[in-house]
């Protein structure tokens, strides 16, 4: 052990190599702080754009309004009102609490919801306009500078500074979702195309017809037998149906082990069935990337979305995962491909390591680089996806508001320019910074493009 | 390679028969019924009555006409207790009904009957309510016409609860002194369905069971078509000629062929997208050339930059915002705000000239749109490209020949660095196909894009389907142009034997 100590992992780490790298890149560090503010904005969305106070004082006692109602379940509270001499029930997120004559008060940033519409600035306020507000006197008067729609209102009079704040969440949230799955799908098949090619995954061939049946009876198990029961799940609610989904995998799962290991076991008896053969797992997995590419991607999301009665943000996320993972499986599968013939896997192989562990454990640990990149400009296509599904209208429930919703309003009231500027703004930023970041990880993380 | 492109052609049949299932797979788990949904269309515009016999036989004839009469595919998975003619029952919540009972209890015997007693008694009751009409009060017909809904409603229902709560509600409804005479049929109904509770199987819904239907299948008509291949058509109830012929089937908007409203709303957005590319490469090219051999120049810096911007705009932003701006009468009043003419001005037997200059105001700011982001794309493709090749020998050789500049660099340089005008070129007739939903929705542009928009909106489904298939081979068909082309600009890409 001793010598080895000489040439410490740290000297050497590609991680603060590549951090190093990307550290140069001053735009994209840059970037990396936007990206920052944003998820700081997407986490405290709440506390940033609320109708309720932080902090108020109300006939003498003092409330936190905006903080109490995300830990209050019921979103209420009383005080004494010595005037009438009754108790009167403040309910937080209803309360009218620029109207309540409030001894002091520290408001949000942005002092509304983006829920909630102004009655008193309907109709597409701008932000240079006049607004008005009621006062605690009930008399309409100019706002003061702290109670401004900064940045205009839509026709019902809701914030669009608000929205934008909320839709921050949503967006950075979609992309991450959507990433992710798209990612998990991906890396995995990209790895095994990559590292098994077409002649590299060899079993017998009792295994492997165990295999295909396994596979026709754990679908036939998992998802037919099972269908009524999955589509009750949805139908009650987003987890449940995740539950029921994630049951059936396992059935799935273990249906299709307990055939593969009989076909090994049992049927590899038979002596046509010990032969080995070799699984083509490259030619479909890249028949499969093919089929994906030669379909519209927009048309396929927009119309996988309409076949949901119930529009949900998480159907959505789930949708543009499901369709974007073959960016993620070609660049997986073609740094597998040249993994695979390293000095190191070799020696993993001759030390006898089983695949799974090559694959996962050797292999596909050092090939993640490009993987981080496309990531990266997967989570900016991801934004786009979604922000362009709600301008069309389609997939995203009509009652939240995202970026994309806000600029679709801007589509048919021309006057009212800061509902374009605004969220096109918003978007635009968040996939320029992914985008810039993508690139910087590039030029950090791939030796092979460097001069 | 012509043994290349065989094979190649070859290998598209597998991935456009597996794309063609997948978008016929979508368009059957569309959520409400396609012969429901023609018929309302029908109604409202006034077209039928809305008598209830004639609404069956038309819904009949137009569940033959579209095919909808036959099953899915070649074959079906389904279970031991699943019947192997769910099909041929018309109605999609009644086949719901039914395909649950029997997975559930896995008596198919006695769930049809169940369903067959259900109908029974919705006739007899209505026939009782027309002949005994002049003798019932009206608090009785309102309680006939409840019964006759309830009964309707167990058509479609499924859950124990709601089905037993419906029973007790029909014999509430019929206990009066005119109306006991229809008892009977209820208790009917109710023993039909605890026919199916005291006869359970449903051990048969575990068993696995494959059913073969033969060629005649939706998919296979959709495919092939019902009419005879090298015969004359004599039947004329056939009258589909199946995709390998061109009939993409009918539309369920408005029941015209698909292929039509196709031909019909292409040309707009070829002519777009083949406009952009032209000017995509008109400004990208120089831009690229120039800023790879200057590079790191003032100019190759502001390029660069202005070109990542344009690049991460969405369209839909600098779509909405160039009307904004152009279109409205508050700002610059410059250009008209949608569609693609004045039908109160547009006679379409003008000369093609004046057609064009008719037409060439409306079409400015679409064409913008589509533009600016593939000649981002392809400026920056262009100048990476080019930077490839610059640094390499054969260019110092050049060179050293004593070649003049120019020559070199549109040479030699350019002619090795235009596999991006290559892939771009490629994606012309998909994109066209495609159309861009997007642009084409903001700026009311009657081209493919917003026909499939408003198809999607309608659940038009024999039109996404078809824009699926027809988007699928193009695609296939661009790649491998490309790759021919790849070959004929650059002779070391080779496809025939190593």
């Amino acid at each position: 052990m001793e010598p080895r100590e000489h040439i410490t992992h740290e000297e050497f780490s590609f991680r603060k190599y590549a951090w190093r790298q990307f550290k140069k890149n001053k735009i994209a560090l840059f970037s990396l702080y936007i990206l920052g503010f944003l998820v700081f904005v997407a986490v405290f969305a709440d506390l940033i754009a609320t109708d309720q106070p932080l902090y108020a004082r109300y006939r003498g006692k003092t409330f936190f309004p905006a903080f109490q109602v995300l830990v209050n379940p019921t979103h209420t509270d009383s005080v004494w009102n010595e005037s009438t001499g009754t108790w009167e029930k403040i309910q937080f997120d209803i309360a009218p609490w620029k109207q309540m004559k409030l001894e002091s008060a520290v408001w949000a940033p942005i002092a509304y919801s983006p829920d909630k519409s102004d009655r008193y600035n309907r109709d597409f306020v701008g932000p240079f306009d006049e607004q008005v507000y009621k006062n605690p006197d009930g008399e309409i008067v100019p706002v003061p500078w702290y109670f401004r729609h900064y940045l205009g209102t839509n026709q019902i009079g809701q914030d669009v500074a608000a929205g934008l704040v909320h839709g921050t969440r949503i967006s950075l949230s979609v992309g991450l979702v959507a990433v992710g799955i798209a990612a998990i799908i991906g890396i995995i098949l990209g790895a095994l195309a990559g590292f098994f090619g077409d002649s590299g995954l060899k079993s017998r061939r009792g295994q492997f017809w165990g295999a295909v049946l396994g596979l026709f009876f754990g679908f036939f198990y998992g998802f037919m037998v099972r269908g009524y029961a999955i589509l009750d799940g949805i139908n009650a609610g987003m987890l449940q149906g995740l539950w029921q989904v994630f049951l059936s995998l396992l059935l799935f799962a273990v249906i299709l082990l307990a055939f593969t290991w009989l076909g090994k076991h049992l049927l590899g008896r038979l002596p046509w069935f010990r032969n080995p053969t070799t699984v083509p797992v490259d030619s479909v997995i890249s028949r499969l990337i093919e089929i994906m590419n030669s379909m519209p991607r927009l048309l396929l999301i927009l119309t996988i979305a309409s076949l949901f009665k119930d529009k949900s943000i998480f159907l959505i996320m789930a949708i543009l995962g499901l369709t974007s993972w073959t960016g993620i499986a070609r660049f997986t599968r073609a740094e597998l491909l040249r993994t695979r013939s390293l000095e190191y896997i070799q020696a993993a192989r001759a030390l006898g390591y089983n695949k799974r562990r090559i694959i996962f454990g050797h292999a596909l640990p050092n090939s993640l680089a490009p993987v981080f990149i496309s990531i990266s400009f997967g989570i900016a296509a991801a934004i786009l996806a979604e922000s362009s599904l709600s301008f069309l209208g389609i997939g995203v429930p009509d009652d939240v508001v995202t970026w994309g919703s806000l600029l679709s309003a801007g589509r048919t009231h021309y006057d009212a320019w800061w509902m374009v500027v605004f969220p096109g703004f918003a978007i635009f930023l968040t996939v320029t910074i992914y985008t810039i970041i993508g690139e910087a990880l590039r030029d950090a993380l791939d030796p092979r493009l460097k001069q | 390679m012509w043994q290349y492109i065989l094979k190649r052609i070859l290998q598209f049949i597998p991935t456009l028969i597996l794309i063609s299932l997948l978008a016929f797979a979508i368009s059957v788990a569309a959520p409400g019924d396609p012969v429901e949904r023609l018929l309302n269309a029908a109604q409202q515009e006034g077209a039928i009555g809305s008598q209830r016999v004639a609404t069956e036989k038309l819904k009949a004839e137009l569940r033959h006409r579209l095919g909808l009469d036959l099953p899915l595919f070649y074959f079906s998975i389904g279970t031991m207790a699943d019947p192997d003619t769910l099909y041929r029952f018309p109605d999609k919540a009644h086949r719901a009904m039914l395909q649950r009972l029997t997975r559930h209890y896995g008596n198919w015997p006695y769930v049809e009957r169940y369903y067959h007693t259900i109908n029974a008694a919705i006739d007899t009751v209505s026939h009782f309510g027309a002949a005994q009409a002049k003798r019932l009060s009206t608090e009785e017909k309102d309680r006939l016409l409840r019964v006759q809904f309830d009964l309707r409603s167990l058509q479609e229902l499924e859950s124990h609860d709601l089905i037993i709560h419906k029973l007790q509600s029909i014999t509430r409804l019929l206990d009066t002194a005119q109306l006991a005479v229809l008892l009977p049929i209820a208790r009917k109904v109710k023993s039909a369905y605890e026919a199916i509770l005291n006869h359970p199987e449903k051990w048969r819904a575990y068993i696995p069971r494959l059913i073969w239907y033969g060629t005649r299948n939706q998919y296979h008509v959709w495919l092939f078509g019902n009419q005879p291949w090298f015969r004359e058509n004599t039947d004329p109830s056939k009258e589909r000629r199946g995709v390998l012929r061109g009939d993409f089937g009918i539309s369920f908007r408005d029941q015209q062929p698909v292929i039509k409203r196709i031909i019909e709303r292409f040309p707009w957005s070829f002519t777009l997208s083949i406009f952009s590319v032209f000017f995509a490469y008109l400004i990208a090219i120089p831009i690229g050339i120039y800023s790879a051999y200057r590079r790191d120049s003032w100019f190759d810096r502001a390029s660069s930059v202005t070109l990542f911007i344009l690049y991460s705009l969405p369209s839909f932003f600098v779509g909405t915002l160039l009307l904004v701006i152009f279109a409205n009468p508050d700002v610059l009043d410059w250009f008209p705000e949608g569609g693609v003419q004045d039908p109160a001005i547009f006679d379409p037997n003008w000369p093609l000239w004046q057609k064009i200059q008719h037409w060439a105001p409306y079409l400015v700011l679409p064409l913008i749109t589509y533009t600016y982001g593939s000649f981002a794309f392809l400026s920056r493709q262009m100048r990476v490209a080019m930077l490839d090749v610059i640094n390499q020998d054969f260019i110092r050789t050049a060179r050293a020949k004593g070649l003049p500049e120019r020559v070199v660099v549109l040479k030699h340089v350019l002619r090795n660095s235009l596999l991006p005008i290559i892939t771009i070129f490629s994606n012309i007739f998909p994109m066209a196909i495609g159309g861009s939903i997007i642009i084409e929705t903001i700026f009311s542009i009657p081209g493919m894009g917003l026909e499939i928009y408003q198809s999607i909106l309608n659940y038009d489904y024999p039109m996404i389907v078809a824009v699926f298939t027809i988007f699928g081979v193009l695609t296939l068909i661009g790649y491998l142009f490309a790759d021919i082309m790849y070959a004929v600009v650059d002779p070391r890409i080779s496809y025939g034997k190593k």
